[in-house]
């Protein structure tokens, strides 16, 4: 990898870190599949585009790496899909009028076991939708279609409001 | 019911209490992982030989003069970049070492039976490590974790020799810099030795991967262990 561009790849070690450790859910895990996710961006650095984005490039071998990797160790029935639950009955709590004020009210420890207790899928839409990535680059990441994309991040926002509606009370 | 800008409102909030999770940088000894991850390959001193033979062997007086002071000087760099490749992997492997002894937590499966923390290792790694040495009265395995060598996975077994920890790394062999001078026979294969800090490193290769002994135990022990570990 060019000097240059590993140095950029760097700067993002933070940000891949987060998102490691919110997908393994464990400190180890998420390091070896931080450097793992640099290897492999190190000995397929001839397919970077230059000028493209390259934290969103990362992203997308860290997801990767992080399904032929870990995701088949995990017997959870949240690993796939995005939570598509009781939208109905909670439709009532979501158009409360208190919503905003409990919100604003959430502590980080809340807001991170709420995010937890979210898929995999949801919980990477929600967390590449704060790494101010655009829809195409997010759609690039999660190696889907962007109206895929926004469909899934609407669903995993509204399952976290639900979740966090536990923590607000 | 909330009026749409309420729901604006509320997409906002949700937005900032996400921006309020706890910040958790990188630990500093991910961020060296990744440093040596990304660091150029060392020079490969090889190729450099063969690049400039053809200079050389230009048929004139001047050439012949130039290649007897060019040579020790060719020689010299040679010898320089094979001491600062062996070098790396005997750094590599001390530090490999010190943080399985300093972890809170070094073992990831904790038995002194090869059988199964051998299996352990399963799924886990792109191979099969071989465990050479199962452990006995005087050097007892403790157990086995997951280790990065430079660039890539490793399987550690974890002995003990009184006081002290031994460690046996075991790694896929292709493109790493060996040491290319300094082996030695021993037994029915070759072995590098090399001290540093007061801990002895003996890398050899077998069965198609590397191995790496690592302690700071008196060498001479090490160096005995290492036959038993089928590496001297």
């Amino acid at each position: 990898m060019h000097e240059e561009l590993a140095r950029e790849a760097l700067g993002h070690v933070d940000a891949l870190y987060k998102l490691a450790r919110y997908l393994t859910g464990r400190e180890t895990d998420a390091e070896d599949l931080v450097q793992e996710t640099y290897a492999r961006a190190v000995a397929g650095a001839a397919g970077f585009t230059a000028g493209t984005n390259l934290k969103a490039w990362l992203f997308r071998i860290l997801r990767n790496t992080f399904i032929s990797m870990y995701r088949h160790r995990r017997a959870s029935p949240e690993v796939s899909g995005v939570d598509i639950t009781d939208a109905a009955a909670t439709e009532e709590w979501l158009r409360d009028d208190m919503e905003l004020d409990r919100l604003r009210k959430l502590v980080a420890e809340e807001i991170e076991a709420a995010l937890m207790s979210l898929s995999e899928d949801a919980r990477t839409v929600v967390l590449l939708d704060l790494e101010d990535l655009s829809e195409v680059e997010m759609a690039a990441v999660l190696e889907c279609p962007v109206g895929t994309v926004k469909s899934r991040l609407a669903r995993a926002r509204a399952a976290l409001r639900r979740r966090l509606r536990d923590y607000a009370k | 019911m909330s009026e749409p800008h309420d729901e604006r409102a509320i997409d906002v909030a949700l937005t900032e209490a996400l921006h309020r999770l706890p910040h958790r940088p990188a630990p500093a000894r991910l961020v060296r992982r990744v440093e040596r991850v990304l660091a150029p390959a060392p020079p490969a001193p090889s190729p450099g030989w063969r690049w400039h033979w053809p200079r050389v062997l230009v048929p004139t007086l001047a050439a012949a003069a130039a290649v007897a002071l060019a040579t020790p000087v060719v020689v010299y760099q040679y010898n320089a970049a094979t001491r600062a490749a062996s070098a790396t992997m005997i750094t590599e492997a001390i530090g490999d070492h010190l943080r399985i002894v300093q972890a809170q937590r070094p073992l990831e499966i904790e038995s002194g039976d090869g059988h199964r923390v051998r299996p352990w290792f399963e799924g886990r790694l792109e191979f099969s490590p071989v465990l050479p040495f199962a452990g006995d009265n005087d050097v007892p395995l403790r157990g086995g974790a997951l280790a990065w060598f430079l660039d890539r996975k490793a399987a550690a077994f974890v002995y003990g020799l009184r006081l002290h920890t031994v460690t046996l790394f075991v790694f896929r062999p292709e493109g790493l810099p060996w040491p290319t001078a300094g082996w030695q026979r021993a037994g029915a294969r070759e072995v590098y030795r090399a001290g540093e800090r007061g801990y002895t490193v003996i890398l050899w290769r077998a069965h198609g991967l590397g191995y790496a002994l690592v302690s700071d135990a008196d060498p001479r022990e090490v160096v005995q262990l290492a036959s038993r570990f089928g590496g001297a």
